[in-house]
């Protein structure tokens, strides 16, 4: 859309022609309401962060203060949580690349036989509710010693998106030409080397894309981290929420103030991953909605 | 250096009816440039794929230099393979474009940054080499991509329609070059496209292909001339060979019903089809034996004028002198060079003289 077309529109929604001055004014309260509804969360997180005695609405604090950040290192090994979090993330992320740059190749280029049916079914695994497979998944982790261990968070975490990745990947691959990783096998590549060298970098915005969702899916997930972990220095960021929820002084005496400050920096790094990689994103993203 | 050898291969996709190539079999002299020419869908690119190992032929057996390529991947080929769209690594500059194969190979760098240079100064690439593909016009694109080709030095080029996505003016300059390089580096080519000028003009010699199946092989001359059935007939020149609907009755032959044309020998056929090249009638405004035509229009092309002249129900083309230029509606007299003519069987297509 150019700039004058987009002005156009927002002139357009904001004051239809022809409009009373009442309607504007109506149309703009709306929208505000609407902008004030998604931003009082992080208003909130932000002003109860500095704020020594945060309560669970937005209220300025007083004397703004970096004492509960002090406080979650000190007390909640705040430091240990999000190191492990980084790392299930990360380690999610790495092997998630891996998995469905090959999995969504295969199902872009090969002649499979049932292809098609593969691919739905992929699809298909991606819209069981994860609560409902919660329990086997536990019984499974027990069983194969996966409890209380990276290894058992890092390969649910990775299988848990996997079906939705592997489907925006291949979408990705079916957009970069054939001819380009013909023309490397006849360069006197192997199929995997073709891969990793043309196909790959060509098909980089979608890496970025599967990347990025990975690494928040993983960074955010709370239900598996709940039920597989319950040692003290394995606990990942959501546990550290749930270690303050629970053990300083019960459920009645919530500590907002250690609360948003754990939020704050749980928040920061992902968005801060965002701002650097949006036009990526953005990119990718845009081109599947377009089906490439 | 290399011979190439197709021997009855056959191939049919699975989602298609038709065998995309049927019971094909050529062979490629060491050093010669052969064009596959023929419309889409004639099997022409899949023969090609084959033979980079890109497909795989259902039965058959393709040779290199006498050994059996059939199973080998592409990578142990030792095929170069210029795509029509050049398929260029997009996130490479020109200069790690050419380079590519030759990493490959376990060369010194010395070696190959000599390679590459010497392949930029042939095609004038070397301005170029730090630029990707995306700020280069489509000629360069299509040297780079040569170039890729040429810097291994294979065993034979492959070339799908190289030349078909430029303008008509450079296509015709690269066409020229294309052909000095071959000669030059004398190595095996296999060239498809579609563009008969282009055939004629690029091939030691032309293999014509339709519907998976090899019609006629020969040199443009041979094609040109003694073309073995409609189809060739129609494809080969431009404009193409004038067909008229005939009947052999009393020791000649008249075409359109009322159109005399002298009788090849040892016709047996009654009805046939006759076949004249644009340049084997005359236009003859004063004879009085001649068939009696209408002008219908002059297209004057500066070096010579096509004159479409009506005769009966049939138009027929005439190539004249560039200063002839019959207005619309004239009667003229056509002429006919008793060697110009060339006789089909009107069932079967194929040449019967």
């Amino acid at each position: 859309m150019t700039p004058r077309a987009e002005t156009t529109v927002a002139r357009t929604v904001a004051a239809p022609r022809g409009a009373s001055w009442l309607e504007t004014i109506a149309v703009h309260a709306v929208f505000a309401l609407v902008v004030v509804f998604f931003l009082a969360p992080f208003v909130w997180l932000f002003t109860a962060a500095f704020d020594g005695r945060a309560q669970a609405y937005i209220r300025l604090p007083e004397q703004p203060t970096v004492d509960n950040f002090a406080r979650i290192f000190t007390e909640h090994d705040f430091a240990r949580a999000l190191g492990n979090s980084v790392l299930v993330a990360g380690a999610t992320m790495l092997l998630d690349v891996v998995a469905v740059s090959l999995a969504g190749y295969s199902l872009s280029r090969l002649d499979l036989r049932f292809k098609s049916w593969i691919t739905y079914a992929v699809l298909l695994l991606q819209t069981m509710p994860l609560s409902a497979t919660m329990v086997p998944i536990y019984g499974l982790a027990q069983a194969l010693g996966l409890r209380n261990s990276y290894l058992g968070l890092i390969l649910i975490h990775a299988a848990i998106e996997l079906p939705f990745l592997i489907w925006l990947m291949k979408g990705f691959f079916d957009g970069v030409p054939r001819y380009l990783e013909e023309a490397a096998w006849l360069d006197g590549r192997s199929k995997l080397r073709a891969l990793i060298e043309i196909v790959l970098p060509v098909a980089r915005n979608g890496i970025g894309v599967v990347a990025g969702l990975s690494f928040l899916a993983a960074w955010s997930e709370v239900l598996m981290m709940i039920i597989l972990i319950d040692k003290q220095d394995l606990k990942t960021v959501p546990l550290a929420f749930y270690e303050v929820l629970r053990t300083r002084g019960g459920y009645t005496e919530v500590q907002y103030g250690l609360i948003a400050a754990m939020g704050v920096l749980y928040a920061v790094p992902v968005m801060a991953i965002f701002f650097a990689t949006r036009r990526m994103m953005v990119r990718g993203l845009i081109a599947t909605s377009r089906g490439l | 250096m290399a011979r190439v050898e197709y021997e009855n291969v056959s191939k049919r996709f699975p989602t298609q009816d038709r065998a995309a190539i049927d019971d094909f079999t050529l062979d490629v002299a060491d050093g010669e440039l052969l064009v596959l020419l023929g419309p889409s869908g004639c099997g022409k690119t899949t023969a090609l794929r084959m033979l980079a190992g890109l497909e795989h032929p259902d039965s058959g057996d393709i040779r290199i230099d006498g050994k059996s390529v059939v199973g080998l991947e592409p990578k142990d080929r030792d095929v170069a393979l210029v795509f029509q769209s050049y398929a260029l690594y997009p996130h490479m500059s020109a200069k790690d474009n050419i380079r590519y194969p030759l990493r490959v190979k376990h060369m010194n760098e010395a070696e190959r940054e000599r390679r590459v240079g010497q392949v930029a100064e042939m095609l004038s690439l070397t301005a170029l080499l730090e630029r990707r593909p995306a700020r280069l016009s489509g000629g360069e694109q299509q040297r780079v991509a040569l170039a890729r080709a040429i810097v291994r030095q294979p065993r034979v080029f492959l070339m799908d329609e190289p030349l078909s996505n430029l303008d008509a003016k450079l296509r015709t300059h690269t066409r020229t070059e294309l052909k000095a390089l071959q000669r030059q580096l004398g190595t095996t080519t296999v060239f498809v496209t579609h563009d008969q000028a282009e055939a004629m003009t690029l091939a030691d010699r032309i293999a014509v292909m339709d519907r998976g199946r090899l019609l006629q092989l020969g040199t443009p001359d041979d094609l040109y001339l003694r073309p073995v059935n409609l189809f060739v007939a129609q494809f080969i020149g431009s404009p193409p060979m004038n067909i008229l609907a005939a009947e052999v009755r009393d020791g000649a032959l008249l075409a359109e019903g009322t159109w005399r044309l002298p009788l090849p020998r040892g016709i047996a056929a009654k009805s046939v089809s006759v076949g004249i090249r644009p340049e084997g009638i005359e236009l003859d405004e004063s004879s009085t034996d001649a068939q009696v035509g209408e002008v219908l229009v002059s297209e004057p092309l500066g070096s010579e004028t096509i004159v479409d002249v009506k005769v009966g129900g049939a138009l027929v083309k005439v190539r004249a002198a560039p200063q002839v230029r019959p207005d619309p509606g004239t009667r003229v007299h056509l002429r006919v060079d008793p060697s110009a003519i060339r006789l089909f069987d009107t069932a079967s297509g194929s040449a019967i003289a």
